[in-house]
């Protein structure tokens, strides 16, 4: 056996490394001469190698079930997606703009609310909103960034085109399992790595510790960075512990922290109480400070906001940055960025139909087999109705859920996620994906080189959530002649 | 250092030292059986009386013999000191503290976890296989303070890990010489003689110190000469009197010091006068439940000064040593 592009079909899907052909893109043909000169034992080897790898190495994550939380090895392909670094180069661009705009769009929302006054965003699409925290109106954190770290999820359609499908404000996870997969890549085919110029990516814990280290409030002294975790139980325990591990930081819990009377946050230690500048919560905000949000969190921190407003600790995200982590607000994310940056969107949306507004809601309704209605606060997937697939009771059900609540859901079409070439038993099968890279913004913008490839590990499956069959690819961004 | 991890890393390094140890004191009983004559004999649960879970151990099982004392003490998870439970423990704890730990020393433990969940269950079996699984296990556990010493700075969290292997070692050395306060003897005072020296050999071996002992002892074997050098020879690592020593150093690198250091001094002093001229079961089990009530004493003192802080102090505290 040897891994070939002949007879692979990514069945009329737009397949990431061949083409219609049936030939390798230009991106991957040092791939596949590679591949095509392994023989089957020695693959399986290597393949045997990466699997006892990831063991010892634990990368792992954390499935809840009623028999307990269970530590899964982290589902690896070995056949990496790739991606010319003249495409990427668009892409990261279209990226930093979008976060850019957000940012812009976040500040002002908590302040001025120029772009409600101007008539671009409706008032009623900010009442509705869950993320929009009164707490926060007023401040102006430094540089005016909310969302310090961004995941965005990129997907491709049928005919090549990549839309931005979800902006992350909140907490994005994923970088750290991007990282490893790399490291693992290396073990796996260092011949590779040597022949193609394939952009690393291990320069991101820096890059983030520069990015949380410049919203210390205090000069003069290296600040003291701790990543706030919900704790072990939590599935991304591993990559709390991972990033505060790569960027010399500390991994901290609620009860590992104290507002003191004079509005700063401490960390308790072996020697008493010490000053914390900056914080990279890895905990939503409804559980970040039980004095301000939910007062039953004990994963949070009594006085944490006091602080923040006090301008005593950075905290990253801001809180109430979610504000712009919403299915209707992401419709108005093109509009947003030709409203402050006077520019068109480099990456364009998924078409999207908000239902508050009756004639795209009586498009939604009438087309409902054929869309995706998505709930504006949820995120992982929870409460869509996916209209291909869904039967017509539970069409029904969702029609009365779309009249009775209308700005709580958006509809967008349901479309046909690109392929890759996967490793399944001895041979190449299409598998469904998608892309998420991190941007980070302070004082600076830094985008991931390409980013974390998601990927359906079931036939035909387009979830490719790591808690429900998903897998992960490494991303190469490589050059073409 | 944050008191939580510096605990997490104190309780990671008294697991794996048990677990070691504990692996230690099944193998040297098993030899012992190999050895003495057939009217000596040794109780299995002499094992779980020495390590404390005599009473546990009486809840979950009906009788105490050998296959399943052993099985308590490898691989029953509802004994949290079994050698499953402890390296389970240390792996968890390892979990919590990847940052502050080389990431080699994560995989080295994981390593030693797996190995033990995979071949545990070999060990309660034959005395043969017995063996072989549980040097595995100290080999694998021996890597990691390998690992340990040589890859990872010798800094505050480097301390805690010393603090609590050294403790635990203390603790355990008390109880593997304590199996021969439980031993009984032939009646034939030839074979009595015979079997005591097989039995101080033997507590030499669980502590890989025969060798040491030869060499700064002598060659003859004697109750009150091992129980001296195992207690009180500034040298060898496996001594309550080295480990004392450690503990000292490790403290001297911390802050706030002092009220866990009397403590260490105070156990200290009391080892110093103590006579082992006398080895009978009586005096020798007293003399060791001494100690190991003294060693209690200095991990309450560790615990109140590092891993439970009352903040207001713990503020001042700091205002005074900016």
């Amino acid at each position: 056996m040897s891994l070939t592009a002949s007879r692979y079909d990514a069945g009329g899907f737009f397949d990431e490394l061949i083409d219609a052909d049936g030939q390798p893109r230009p991106a991957a043909r040092a791939l596949f001469a590679h591949l095509g000169a392994l023989d089957g034992a020695t693959l399986e080897a290597r393949r045997q190698a990466v699997n006892a790898a990831i063991m010892t190495m634990g990368i792992t994550f954390t499935v809840y079930s009623e028999a307990g939380n269970i530590d899964r090895a982290w589902p690896f392909d070995i056949i990496p997606r790739v991606m010319a670094r003249k495409e990427w180069a668009r892409i990261e661009a279209g990226l930093k703009q979008r976060l850019t705009a957000l940012n812009l769009f976040i500040d002002d929302l908590y302040n001025a609310q120029r772009i409600i006054r101007d008539g671009v965003f409706p008032r009623e699409v900010l009442e509705g909103s869950r993320s929009f925290r009164a707490q926060c109106v007023g401040m102006t954190p430094r540089f005016g960034v909310w969302a310090h770290v961004c995941g965005t999820d990129l997907v491709r359609d049928r005919d090549g085109t990549v839309y931005v499908l979800e902006d992350n404000l909140r907490v994005p996870s994923g970088v750290s399992y991007m990282l490893e997969n790399r490291q693992l890549m290396k073990r796996l085919f260092p011949e590779l790595f040597q022949e193609t110029a394939i952009a690393p990516v291990d320069d991101y814990p820096t890059r983030l510790h520069d990015t949380l280290a410049a919203l210390s409030p205090r000069t003069g002294v290296r600040p003291v960075i701790a990543v706030l975790t919900p704790g072990i139980f939590n599935s991304a325990y591993f990559e709390h512990s991972y990033l505060a591990q790569k960027m010399g930081a500390f991994l901290v819990e609620g009860s590992d922290l104290v507002v003191d009377d004079d509005d700063c946050v401490y960390m308790k230690t072996i020697a008493g109480l010490r000053r914390v500048d900056v914080i990279y919560r890895r905990i939503d905000d409804d559980f970040l400070d039980p004095e301000v949000f939910r007062t039953d969190s004990v994963l949070g921190v009594a006085g944490l906001m006091r602080a923040w407003r006090a301008g005593n600790v950075g905290i990253a995200n801001a809180p109430g940055a979610g504000v712009a982590d919403d299915k209707v607000v992401y419709a108005y994310v093109p509009k947003v960025i030709r409203y402050y940056l006077d520019q068109d969107p480099i990456i364009p949306n998924v078409p999207s139909y908000l239902c508050m507004h009756d004639d795209e809601r009586d498009h939604v309704l009438a087309n409902l087999d054929r869309l995706v209605v998505k709930p504006a606060n949820e995120s992982g997937g929870y409460g869509m109705l996916i209209g291909p697939r869904a039967t017509a009771q539970e069409r029904a059900t969702f029609a009365g859920l779309i009249r009775a609540n209308p700005r709580n859901y958006m509809a967008q079409p349901t479309l046909a996620l690109s392929t890759a070439p996967t490793l399944i038993d001895d041979h190449l099968e299409p598998r469904h994906l998608d892309l998420r890279p991190f941007v980070l913004q302070s004082d600076r913008l830094y985008a991931t080189t390409g980013g974390l490839t998601r990927v359906a590990m079931q036939a035909g499956s387009l979830v490719v959530n790591s808690s429900q069959g998903g897998g992960a690819k490494d991303t190469w961004i490589v050059d073409v002649d | 250092m944050l008191s939580r991890v510096a605990e997490n890393l104190y309780w990671m390094a008294r697991y794996l030292e048990r677990a070691e140890n504990t692996a230690r004191f099944i193998n040297s009983t098993t030899q012992v059986l190999l050895d003495l004559p057939r009217a000596a004999s040794i109780g299995w649960d002499v094992l779980l009386k020495v390590a404390g879970l005599d009473q546990l151990y009486h809840e979950h099982y009906a009788s105490a013999n050998e296959a399943d004392i052993l099985r308590f003490l490898i691989l029953d998870a509802r004994n949290p000191g079994s050698i499953i439970a402890s390296i389970h423990s240390a792996r968890e704890n390892t979990r919590t503290f990847r940052e502050v730990l080389p990431m080699e020393i994560w995989e080295r433990i994981n390593a030693l976890y797996l190995y033990v969940r995979d071949n545990a269950a070999r060990a309660t079996h034959g005395r043969s296989q017995r063996y072989e699984v549980l040097n595995g296990i100290i080999e694998r556990r021996q890597s990691v303070i390998g690992l340990l010493m040589g890859s990872m700075s010798h800094d505050l969290a480097y301390q805690f890990t010393k603090l609590g292997r050294n403790l635990e070692r203390a603790d355990m050395t008390t109880r593997i010489i304590d199996v021969n306060s439980a031993v009984r003897l032939p009646d034939d005072p030839a074979a009595a003689e015979a079997a005591r020296e097989r039995l101080w050999m033997s507590t030499l071996n669980a502590l890989s110190a025969y060798q040491m002992y030869r060499q700064h002892v002598g060659v003859h074997v004697s109750g009150p000469a091992v129980v001296r050098f195992l207690l009180t020879d500034p040298h060898f690592p496996r001594t309550v009197e080295h480990c004392l020593g450690e503990i000292e150093s490790c403290l001297s690198e911390l802050v706030n010091y002092h009220k866990p250091l009397n403590v260490a001094r105070h156990a200290w002093r009391r080892l110093g006068a103590m006579d082992f001229s006398d080895v009978s079961p009586e005096t020798l089990h007293h003399n060791l439940d001494q100690l190991q009530a003294d060693l209690a004493a200095l991990h309450d003192a560790i615990s109140r000064q590092y891993f439970y802080l009352h903040q207001k102090t713990a503020i001042q505290e700091q205002g005074m040593t900016q």
